[in-house]
C-alpha cells in the first residue's frame, strides 16, 4: 500500500489582530491510497483548519505535509494552487457551484481548470464524465443549473466536479451538513460508490456519527490535536456489502 | 472557461449594457470628433485646390478666423509683375450656420476673374449681377433644398439665388466682393489674392519676384496650402488629444467599476475557483475576458453609434465628417486598451484574495 497523505507534527496558529488563535497543535496522521477515512471533533476542535490545510487551501505555521509525494509546506503560494490543481478535490457543506453554469458546465469548468497549459485528451476526458455521471446518477440532470436541483442532486455535481480529474484524494468538509438525512444517506452512497468502484482516497469530515461509520477508519480530534484513530472496517468487498451492513 | 466569462457577463444585464454604453461613449467620442475635423479640412482642402490658383497672395491669414485685411490696390500691383496671369481677389468671411451647428465660409468674389481662374460654370440661373445675388455650388443646393431664386439670410439681409455654380470650389456660397466689402465696412479690402502664373512661368520664379517687388506680405504656394490642410489646425490637434483622453478616462472607470463590483459580489465564486485549483493567472484572465467581452460590444455599438450620428450630421447640418479606418482602429484600441487596464486592478485584487476568507464570504 502507498502512503498518500502524511502529516507530521502540522500546528496552526490563526492571528486575529493581536491574538494568536491556536487552531492545530501538532497533528500526525497518516492515510493509505485508497482508504475512506472519517474526522470528527467538538466545534473549533481544527477538522476544518486541517482539512484545508491538506488541501493546500492553507499553509501551516509549522510542520510537513506530504500529498501523494508533494510537500505542500515547503513550496510557494503557487506551487501549492498547482498541487491543488493537479492531485486534490474538494467538496464543502455548502455546494458551491457556479450558479450561472449548468451541472454539465461545472464539471467541464473542472476539466478545463486542470488541463490548462497541458494537451487535454477529449475522448479520455468523455469517457471517465460519462462514467462519473452515471455512477452518481446526474446523467438527466446535465443542463440543469443549481437553482434547479435538490441539494442532494447539487452535492452530487460538486462531488462530480471534485473528481471529474481523478484526483489523489477527495476532501470533503461537512458534506452532508446541509442535506436532509434521505438526501444524507444519497451521498454517503456515492461517496462510498467513489471510493470502492474507483478506488478513490476520501477524507470526509462529519458531525454525523452515522455518517462517519461509511469511512474505513474513524479519526478523532481534540483541541486542535488527533485523539484517536480507529479502524471501522476491513475487509468489505463491493459497496452493496458495505451498504447492506450499515442498514 | 469561455461559458463562465459568457454566463457571468449575461448575469447582470443592466450592469453590463450600462458598461458597453460607456466604452462606446468614449468609442463615439473620439471617432465623431476625429471624423468631424477630418471631414472639414479634407472639405476646405480639396475645395481650396480646387480654386485653380498657383499662389496665394495674403496679409494675415489663418485656417480659422479670416477677415479683410488686405487692400485689393494691390490687384493692380500684382498684375504688374512679369509672370504673373490671371489674378483675382476673394474675401473670406466665416459665418455661423442657420442650425448654430458648425459655420460656413461666404466668399466675396470678382465673378469674371475668379471663374475664369477656377474654371467653374453657371450651371442653371445666372453669374453674379446684383448686389443682393448669391451662388451656391451644386452640393449646397441639394442640401438646403434650394433652387435659383430662392432667398437665403446672409447677415440679417435677403439674398437671392442667381445661380447654382458647378464644380464645388472655395466656399459653397459666394456673393460679390463689393458687397462683402459694403456689409463689413471695409471698402476695398479682401481675405487674399489668387494668382495664376503665366505659361511657361515657374512658381518660384514668379513667386520670387513678387516677393522683391512687395515684401511685408505673405505668399503662400497653394501647394503648400494642401500640406497644411493634412498637417490639421494645431488647436484642433490638441482639443483631440483631450477627447482622447476623456475617452480612456471614461472607459477605464467604467470598466474598473464594472468589475470591481463584480469581483466583490462573486468573492465566494473566486475561492471556489481557487478551491479547484485556479491560479492567479487564471482568475486575472477570466475576469480581463469578460472586461473585453464588454469592451468589444461596447466598440461595435460605438461604430454602430457613430455611423448614425454621421448621417444625421450630414444630413441636417453642413459639417462633413470623415470616419476613417484608422480613427476607427484608435477608437477600438482606446475602448479595449482602457477597458483591460481598467479591469487590471479588479482582476488582480481578486486573484490575491485568500482562497479560505473567499470560500466563507456570505
Ligand atoms: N480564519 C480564522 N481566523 C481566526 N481563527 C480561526 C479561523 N478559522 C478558524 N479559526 C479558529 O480555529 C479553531 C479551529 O477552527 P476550525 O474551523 O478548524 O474548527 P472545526 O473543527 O472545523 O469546527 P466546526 O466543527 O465548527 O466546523 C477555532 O477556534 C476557530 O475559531
Ligand atoms: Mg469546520
Amino acid at each position: 500500500m502507498k502512503t498518500i497523505v502524511q502529516a507530521l507534527n502540522v500546528a496552526m496558529t490563526y492571528r486575529v489582530g493581536k491574538i494568536d488563535v491556536p487552531a492545530l497543535r501538532g497533528v500526525n496522521l497518516e492515510i493509505q491510497e485508497g482508504e475512506f477515512v472519517s474526522i470528527m471533533g467538538q466545534s473549533g476542535s481544527g477538522k476544518s483548519t486541517l482539512l484545508h490545510i491538506l488541501g493546500g487551501l492553507l499553509k501551516p505555521t509549522s510542520g510537513n505535509v506530504v500529498i501523494d509525494g508533494e510537500d505542500l509546506a515547503s513550496v510557494t503560494d503557487a506551487q501549492r494552487t498547482d498541487i491543488r490543481r493537479r492531485k486534490i478535490g474538494i467538496v464543502f457543506q455548502r455546494f458551491n457551484l457556479f450558479p450561472t453554469l449548468t451541472a454539465e458546465g461545472n464539471i467541464k469548468l473542472a476539466e478545463y481548470i486542470r488541463h490548462s497549459g497541458s494537451v487535454r485528451d477529449h475522448a479520455e476526458e468523455e469517457k471517465r464524465r460519462r462514467h462519473i455521471l452515471k455512477l452518481l446518477k446526474l446523467e438527466d440532470r446535465l443542463h440543469h443549473k443549481p437553482i434547479e436541483l435538490s441539494g442532494g442532486e447539487q452535492q452530487r455535481v460538486a462531488l462530480a466536479r471534485a473528481i471529474i480529474n481523478h484526483p489523489a484524494i477527495l476532501l470533503a468538509d461537512e458534506p452532508t451538513g446541509n442535506l436532509d438525512s434521505e438526501n444524507s444517506q444519497i451521498v454517503l452512497d456515492m461517496l462510498t460508490r467513489l471510493n470502492t468502484e474507483l478506488g478513490q482516497t476520501v477524507i470526509m469530515i462529519t458531525h454525523n456519527a452515522e455518517a462517519a461509520e461509511v469511512g474505513q477508519r474513524l479519526i478523532r480530534m481534540k483541541d486542535g490535536k488527533v485523539l484517536d484513530s480507529r479502524v471501522l472496517r476491513h475487509n468489505f468487498e463491493t459497496t452493496e456489502e458495505i451498504v447492506s451492513a450499515r442498514k | 472557461m469561455d461559458s463562465l466569462v459568457v454566463a457571468n457577463v449575461k448575469q447582470r444585464p443592466t450592469r453590463t449594457a450600462v458598461s458597453i454604453i460607456g466604452v462606446a461613449l468614449g468609442v463615439v467620442l473620439v471617432m465623431m470628433f476625429a471624423g468631424l475635423v477630418n471631414g472639414m479640412q479634407n472639405d476646405r482642402k480639396t475645395r481650396e485646390s480646387s480654386v485653380g490658383a498657383d499662389l496665394m497672395f495674403y496679409r494675415d491669414f489663418s485656417l480659422t478666423t479670416t477677415s479683410l485685411t488686405l487692400p485689393t490696390q494691390y490687384v493692380p500691383k500684382l498684375q504688374e509683375v512679369p509672370g504673373v496671369g490671371l489674378v483675382s481677389p476673394v474675401g473670406q468671411y466665416l459665418k455661423e450656420t442657420k442650425t448654430g451647428i458648425g459655420f460656413e465660409i461666404l466668399e466675396g468674389i470678382d465673378f469674371p476673374t475668379y471663374s475664369q481662374m477656377s474654371g467653374i460654370h453657371i450651371q442653371q440661373g445666372q453669374p453674379l449681377t446684383e448686389d443682393l445675388d448669391v451662388i451656391v455650388d451644386e452640393v449646397y443646393a441639394r442640401q438646403k433644398k434650394v433652387t435659383v431664386g430662392s432667398t437665403v439670410d446672409i447677415f440679417s439681409r435677403k439674398f437671392r439665388i442667381a445661380g447654382i455654380f458647378s464644380p464645388p470650389s472655395g466656399s459653397r456660397i459666394k456673393i460679390k466682393l463689393s458687397s462683402l466689402q459694403q456689409i463689413l465696412s471695409s471698402p476695398d479690402r479682401c481675405t487674399m489674392i489668387y494668382l495664376k502664373c503665366a505659361k511657361g512661368e515657374s512658381t518660384a520664379t514668379v513667386a520670387a519676384r513678387i516677393n522683391q517687388a512687395l515684401p511685408d506680405n505673405k505668399l503662400m504656394p497653394l501647394e503648400d496650402l494642401k500640406q497644411l490642410y493634412e498637417k490639421g489646425i494645431p488647436a484642433f490637434n490638441t482639443f483631440l488629444k483631450v477627447v482622447i483622453g476623456l475617452a480612456v478616462i471614461v472607459s477605464l472607470l467604467v470598466i474598473l467599476l464594472a468589475m470591481y463590483t463584480t469581483i466583490m459580489e462573486r468573492t465566494r465564486e473566486i475561492g471556489i475557483l481557487k478551491s479547484m485549483g485556479a491560479s492567479k493567472g487564471f482568475i486575472v484572465r477570466v475576469i480581463e475576458q469578460e472586461a473585453l467581452l464588454i469592451c468589444i460590444s461596447g466598440v461595435l455599438l460605438g461604430y454602430a453609434a457613430a455611423f448614425m450620428l454621421k448621417i444625421g450630421i450630414m444630413r441636417f447640418t453642413s459639417l462633413q465628417v470623415e470616419l476613417e479606418p484608422r480613427w476607427m482602429l484608435y477608437a477600438a484600441l482606446i475602448g479595449i486598451g482602457s477597458g483591460l487596464l481598467g479591469a487590471l486592478y479588479p482582476a488582480v485584487r481578486a486573484a490575491n484574495q485568500d482562497a479560505v476568507k473567499a470560500l466563507s464570504y456570505e
